[in-house]
């Protein structure tokens, strides 16, 4: 174990600076900084269900449930001491996070204990199920008089960044590490055959429901930092389609890759984000978009299972096929724009196509690389090396 | 024993729950049913052959509702339309264009989105679904008027049956009436004389206006005891239950009589085998999603037209969707007859539910269902549950 603290603590330090970095250099923009916190949280939530889905392998599509509880738990009980959360508000902030991370895990454990019966499908069943009793009973509980269906206001006293960083940073620390030890590796064994992992000693249904709930305790932390940070908790920011997007990011990023879930995580948060600034947009071009995806993806499909050259001349291909579709679409956009009848439909918002991003994503990854951008493979220094010596990898 | 003399106690309300409103809701919820049902079907059948859920299936569902709406506008009944009623060749027109819609997606999406994917892992299909079932959702939302309603004129049966149950109570309306007409002249009389404004009263208008409320409501609860517990079936529900229910017989004959369905039942109970047997799996499984899709466009197509009140929109398909979902899995999902009953099963514990005075909760129940079922029998109620250990 040579050079394992200073490594450790450089790893450390270094994730504490670039927390506080991101802190400052968001600073005086609300838009900004909420754009940030909201990455931040969707990074942790990424990690998290990568955790349930990538490692383990228990396929889960409710995530948004356990993000949901860790926020209610937070708004309500800011709700009933608000003179607390004013005397400390950072103390307070860092409580809730745990307290949200406490009620979430515990809802973890309801749905992992589940689990042990269901496999595949029926456990993606399952869980879905569950982020919707959750969700639309807490649309209709009356809570008091001080929310209940509308949602909670939260006061806020603090505006943490940085906490949101350091948060996304420590689940991706925690995920990390735990597969380097000797229990992490069960996860893994779990994932690749559950009857061979048990004939060698694994408990399987231990750790299962140890994923569940260390998945589900980081969401309910990133859930008590956003109620904190949006002043605001209500059932409609946790819809289905929360789930969806969250499960896009793990598959998007190679499921079971740390490195492609926070990836992943960023890039489809900020794509949608910076779409809802689109011009609005004639169909005649949306339509074209539509056609030539889908058959760029039938040409790079057909690319990959018939064309068996070298690898460079494979990526010209493959480049080529995109700009030509790129350029196709362009101009059977305009034709189709120039038809009389096509021009008196109204302009389509730019911020609709969000969503559409979304699945046409899903399916073109599918069809063309499931196992995602970065594979089962991790972020590692080794990359850069291996970019140094290129020749010498190329001919070993 | 004759129907109207059941006595009248077992219709009064239970600790708050009204229960002359369980037949209408039990009713209600069974003929709802039948259409969870047809849904389950392309579910059920879908997963017997791929073993893959098809979650874009609710969408399916969906645009044949979308179907039916422009077939129905060509037939003349825009919004806003002098038309009087409808013919009956219109509705059959009108479900020929949403099965034959349905039927034509159906097909695409499994050419081009489940085949390419068959021999990958299965979770690689589910997202595939998902991803699907996503991009007809909002993607529709760009392409698709939204809450767009068929005109109801089009149905030619308009109306009801009206069965009555028995359990009213003689109530003197005469004397209510009566009462009534002179709070409201008493009413009127007020507003003629002070010029109030009707919509901002002071303390004496208000008060001689909630009397007049107030003998109005008595009325109609003295009409409503005297009436007993009725039955009200529209008839258009009941021409959607026949139909679905020779559309299950079709399917019926197709599965067990037919070459084809031999061959669908054989590609079901082993992929490979059957090929090596010498059946087109390919054409059989797309033969499968073609009747299942079919089937869900009929479902559509009665839906959107004999249930007053769909706003037809791009989320359409998913309660639906889900719905039935909860039927095949419950009844057993692979297993046809367990579709029907698991439909069957799902409408009449809606209208429980409904009954019950937690209609908010009617989506959260589906799901608290599903999930007991496939805890206790995790094959559903009709199906084997298999352990899958080596």
């Amino acid at each position: 174990m040579k050079g394992f603290w200073p490594v450790r603590l450089g790893s450390i330090g270094l994730a504490i600076a670039a927390a506080f970095l991101i802190d400052q250099l968001s600073k005086g923009n609300d838009f900004t900084q909420r754009l940030v916190v909201l990455a931040a949280l969707y990074v942790t939530l990424a990690v998290s269900l990568n955790l349930i889905n990538g490692i383990t392998g228990q396929f889960s599509m409710g995530h948004a449930a356990f993000y949901m509880v860790g926020a209610y738990t937070a708004a309500i009980s800011t709700l009933f001491h608000p003179e607390l959360a004013a005397k400390n508000p950072l103390l307070w902030l860092f409580g809730m996070i745990i307290f949200g991370m406490v009620t979430a895990g515990i809802a973890g454990l309801l749905v992992g204990v589940p689990s042990l019966r269901l496999r595949g499908d029926y456990l993606a069943i399952v869980t879905l199920g569950f982020g919707e009793i959750v969700r639309i009973v807490a649309n209709n509980v009356k809570f008091d008089t001080k929310g209940g269906s509308y949602g909670f206001s939260v006061d806020v006293h603090v505006t943490a960044v940085w906490l949101a960083w350091l948060f996304a940073f420590s689940a991706i620390a925690i995920c990390r590490n735990l597969l380097s030890t000797a229990r992490g590796l069960t996860f893994l064994a779990v994932r690749e055959d559950e009857t061979a992992s048990l004939a060698m000693g694994v408990n399987v249904t231990q750790t299962k429901v140890t994923a569940f709930v260390i998945g589900a305790a980081l969401a309910g932390g990133a859930g008590a930092i956003l109620a904190h940070f949006e002043g605001f908790a209500s059932s409609n920011m946790f819809t289905m389609d929360v789930s969806f997007i969250i499960v896009t990011m793990v598959v998007l990023g190679g499921t079971g890759s740390i490195t492609g879930a926070v990836v992943a995580a960023v890039l489809l948060f900020f794509v949608p984000e910076k779409m809802r600034d689109l011009p609005d947009m004639p169909i005649g071009g949306i339509t074209a978009f539509f056609i030539l995806t889908g058959l760029a993806v039938a040409a790079l499909r057909y690319v990959s299972q018939h064309y068996h050259g070298a690898a460079s001349r494979k990526a010209m291909i493959y480049s080529g096929v995109v700009i030509g579709s790129v350029i196709v679409a362009a101009i059977l956009g305009a034709a189709l724009n120039a038809i009389p009848a096509v021009k008196l439909v109204p302009l389509v918002e730019g911020a609709k196509l969000r969503l559409v991003v979304f699945a046409v994503t899903l399916i073109v990854l599918m069809l063309l690389r499931p196992q995602g951008i970065f594979g089962k493979s991790e972020f590692s220094w080794d990359w850069f090396r291996r970019l140094g010596k290129k020749q010498e990898v190329a001919t070993s | 024993m004759p129907i109207h003399s059941i006595p009248a106690d077992i219709f009064l309300p239970i600790g708050g729950v009204e229960l002359s409103t369980l037949p209408q809701q039990l009713v209600d919820g069974l003929l709802l049913g039948f259409i969870y049902a047809l849904i389950a079907l392309g579910y059920t059948m879908v997963y017997g052959v791929l073993k893959l859920i098809n979650f874009a299936h609710g969408e399916v569902f969906m645009i044949g509702a979308y179907c039916a709406l422009f077939t129905s506008w060509a037939l003349g009944y825009i919004p806003n339309n002098t038309l009087g009623a409808g013919q009956w060749w219109m509705l059959i027109v009108m479900l020929v264009a949403s099965m034959v819609g349905c039927g034509l997606l159906g097909m695409t999406i499994e050419r081009f989105a489940y085949r390419p994917l068959r021999n990958q892992p299965r979770i690689a299909s589910l997202i595939t679904a998902i991803g699907l079932s996503l991009l007809l959702q909002y993607g529709g939302q760009i392409f698709l008027p939204l809450n767009q309603n068929i005109d109801s004129k089009i149905n030619p049966a308009a109306g009801a049956f009206t069965i009555a149950l028995g359990g009213g109570k003689s109530v003197d309306t005469a004397t209510l009436k009566h009462t009534l007409e002179e709070k409201q002249a008493a009413f009127e009389e007020y507003l003629k004389r002070t010029k109030a404004d009707p919509f901002n009263l002071d303390a004496d208008g208000k008060k001689i206006r909630s009397e007049a409320q107030a003998a109005e409501r008595d009325l109609k609860n003295a009409a409503d005891t005297g009436k007993g517990t009725t039955l009200v079936i529209p008839y258009g529900k009941v021409i959607a239950m026949i139909a679905t229910i020779f559309l299950m017989m079709g399917l019926t004959y197709l599965v067990m009589y037919t070459k084809r369905g031999r061959a669908m039942r054989a590609v079901s109970h082993d992929f490979d085998a059957a090929s090596l047997m010498g059946i087109n799996v390919n054409s059989i499984v797309t033969f499968t999603f073609l009747l299942g899709s079919v089937m869900a466009g009929a479902g559509a197509m009665m839906v959107a037209t004999f249930y007053a009140g769909a706003k037809i929109d791009t989320f359409f398909g998913m309660v639906f969707g889900v719905k039935a979902f909860v039927a095949a899995v419950l009844g057993g999902i692979g297993n046809i007859p367990g579709a029907v009953l698991g439909g069957l099963l799902m409408g009449l514990t809606e209208g429980l539910v409904s009954w019950l005075g937690f209609t908010a909760y009617k989506d959260a129940v589906a799901f608290v269902v599903l999930i007991v079922v496939l805890l206790l029998r995790p094959g559903g109620l009709l199906g084997s549950a298999k352990v899958e250990k080596v």
